[in-house]
């Protein structure tokens, strides 16, 4: 057992020397959350950026057209000169811009019609024709205001009262109506929310365990590559030993990976209770120990390298689809059937499991797979290191 | 003569039918430096792996120390030290912690590791550079290192595959220097090597491997009185007589 330790921290010790290789494992898990992060982690409602070109600078309505962007929350207004917004939309920088004419006050305090002209490439991409959307409400809106007030004028012309009274009284009652509208926009969710980060962290997490694979997989064969696979052969310690230390330094580094990505996790998206953190924890580190003794079994069989790391991936590729990284495999259909094979869709049940406030005593079948690929891989990998030719 | 300290019995290994070692027998004497040598492909590595214990032998047996290597491989563990062709260490550790683990893994506690280290060290010239990482050691370090480490746990023989391999003069020289001081001390050493002067130079004995078959083996002096005036005949003369002069492989 000491040797093996020594082995193992050995390992890790080379690890955390070599940059590259820690770089690797203990970057791209911060990385994968940042992307988990933008993609899931804000509030899930749209914001955009109108961009505007004013040429009506000293006019009132486009004042109040840029003043009723701006308090949208779901916008940010950016102001762009003319030329600038041309160079943008044809080198594709910006996809659309709001252009405000020189004439847009006075034709409307002449009664006149105004045109807001939308400059876009190609339909102005998703995002700008949202944006679209919201300003052409933000359009409706003015519209209306002037055609009741034009109708207000109209129908109380003659009766001696000051058009500027009729005016202020219109604009009242429109404010009124804007703040306290008589139709409003209820949202009901039917069911529970789908919560994204809870759905797809628990593959983000076992992936990265996943990838311990590649990494025992290759651990014995850069040995045999430096050649101090063969020193070490000729020295007191036992085969045994030898891969009980690659053992434990995979499950060691899919371990430390994993706790990187679940504290900032913890952290940020606050999914985890204490309780539920040490529970996930140690199904973590049950699954990093059947991973790594997979990666054995890898290392066992393929005698370079390359052939090791390539077999790695594969069957990390294979188990990652299988086991619903990337999407979710409802029970029952003949794909979560075939999923079953895959190891880390035990791992991914159990910790949504857990995250989503379950018990760890309901486990039993995901933690009785985990171990039981441990074992048989652990036991497997050493028969077959001593029983294939040029095994050591 | 001195007591066999190492006896090989008709040692065999075949690989994919071609056979490496074909009845290989010859002993060493406690203390001496008995030096392997043959072209490639001779079967010279093989007949190391299998003494070192890395390779079982088809048949044939060896003992080292008095154990045999069939029964008692892992007590011919703790007498042996081996310094392979290819240098064998972990380029991302320093020297020190190359030696230290190695240390550890011949048996040795952290302290006794750690201080055994520092002499082999000192003994390589190495002190200075305990702290530097192999990767950045030039090719003639990393030979004194792969030394260090054979010698770390005080092995009873050591296995010395081609120790001197591409390396400057200075560096051969300092090799030669420990390997001779040990010897002294009473080490014993399997030495296989490419390089005729240098077998003739610190071998007490040799054998000359062909086919995987010992074609001769006596003191340098005496082969080199087989074919003439040892003054003016070289190793490399017994050995292109023996041996042919057609290009292997």
């Amino acid at each position: 057992m000491k040797n093996a330790l020594l082995v193992a921290l050995r390992e890790v010790k080379e690890y955390l020397q070599d940059k590259a290789d820690l770089a690797f494992s203990l970057i791209l898990p911060i990385v994968t959350f940042a992307l988990i992060y933008g993609a899931f982690g804000g509030s899930g409602l749209f914001h955009g950026t109108a961009y505007v070109v004013n040429e009506d600078t000293n006019g009132i309505y486009a004042q109040q057209l840029l003043n009723s962007i701006k308090k949208q929350d779901s916008l940010d207004l950016q102001l762009l000169k003319r030329a600038d917004a041309d160079n943008k939309l044809n080198r594709s920088d910006l996809t659309m811009v709001f252009l405000i004419p020189a004439d847009f006050s006075d034709k409307l305090n002449l009664g006149q019609p105004a045109q807001l002209t939308i400059m876009q490439r190609g339909n102005g991409g998703q995002d700008g024709q949202i944006v679209a959307s919201i300003v052409s409400g933000i359009v409706s809106e003015m519209n209306q205001q002037f055609t009741v007030a034009a109708q207000v004028s109209q129908a109380l012309s003659g009766q001696n009262i000051p058009p500027a009274q009729i005016a202020m009284t219109t604009m009242q009652f429109l404010k009124r109506e804007s703040t306290n509208p008589l139709v409003g926009i209820d949202e009901v969710s039917i069911g529970s929310k789908p919560n994204t980060v809870k759905e797809f962290l628990p593959g983000i997490l076992t992936m990265y365990v996943l990838f311990s694979i590649s990494l025992t997989a290759a651990a014995i064969n850069d040995e045999r590559k430096k050649g101090t696979l063969e020193r070490l052969i000729t020295t007191r310690l036992t085969i045994g030993q030898l891969f009980f230390g690659k053992f434990l330094a995979g499950v060691l580094r899919g371990f430390i990976q994993t706790l990187i990505l679940m504290t900032l996790s913890w952290a940020v998206f606050r999914i985890f209770t204490p309780f539920s953190f040490v529970e996930t924890l140690l199904i973590a580190l049950l699954f990093a120990t059947a991973c790594s003794a997979i990666g054995l079994l890898i290392t066992s069989i393929a005698h370079t390298g390359e052939a090791s790391t390539w077999v790695g991936v594969f069957f990390t590729m294979t188990m990652t689809m299988l086991g619903g990284t990337f999407f979710t495999i409802t029970k029952g259909t003949v794909l979560y059937q075939i999923g079953r094979i895959s190891i880390n869709g035990y791992a991914n049940d159990a910790v949504k499991t857990l995250i989503n406030g379950g018990s760890f005593s309901t486990l039993g079948v995901d933690i009785a797979v985990l171990a039981g690929v441990t074992v048989t891989a652990f036991i497997v990998a050493r028969m077959l290191f001593k029983a294939v030719p040029q095994g050591k | 003569m001195a007591e066999n300290f190492l006896a090989a019995q008709d040692l065999q290994k075949s690989f994919n039918g071609n056979k490496a070692v074909a009845g290989v027998s010859f002993t060493i004497g406690k203390g001496e430096i008995f030096g392997l040598l043959g072209p490639n492909g001779a079967g010279k590595t093989t007949t190391i792996r299998i003494l070192s214990t890395v390779l079982d032998a088809d048949a044939g047996d060896a003992t080292i120390g008095g154990f045999s290597l069939r029964k008692n491989p892992a007590e011919v563990r703790s007498l042996i030290g081996v310094c392979p062709q290819d240098l064998a260490l972990y380029e991302e550790l320093s020297a020190l912690d190359n030696l230290i683990f190695f240390g550890r893994m011949e048996g040795l506690d952290g302290k006794e590791a750690r201080s055994q280290a520092m002499v082999n060290l000192a003994l390589m010239e190495l002190t200075e550079r305990a702290k530097g990482k192999i990767a950045k050691f030039s090719g003639g370090m990393k030979r004194r290192i792969n030394l260090a480490i054979a010698l770390m746990g005080n092995p009873k023989l050591l296995f010395l595959d081609e120790p001197t391999v591409g390396i400057d003069p200075q560096s051969r020289n300092k090799i030669f220097e420990t390997i001779l001081n040990l010897r002294d001390k009473g080490l014993t050493v399997l030495y296989t090597t490419h390089y005729m002067e240098e077998a003739d130079r610190i071998c007490d004995r040799v054998a000359i491997m062909d086919g995987g078959k010992i074609v001769a083996m006596d003191t340098p002096l005496r082969l080199r009185s087989q074919i003439g005036d040892p003054d003016k005949v070289t190793l490399e003369d017994v050995f292109l007589k023996l041996t042919g002069r057609s290009l292997r492989d």
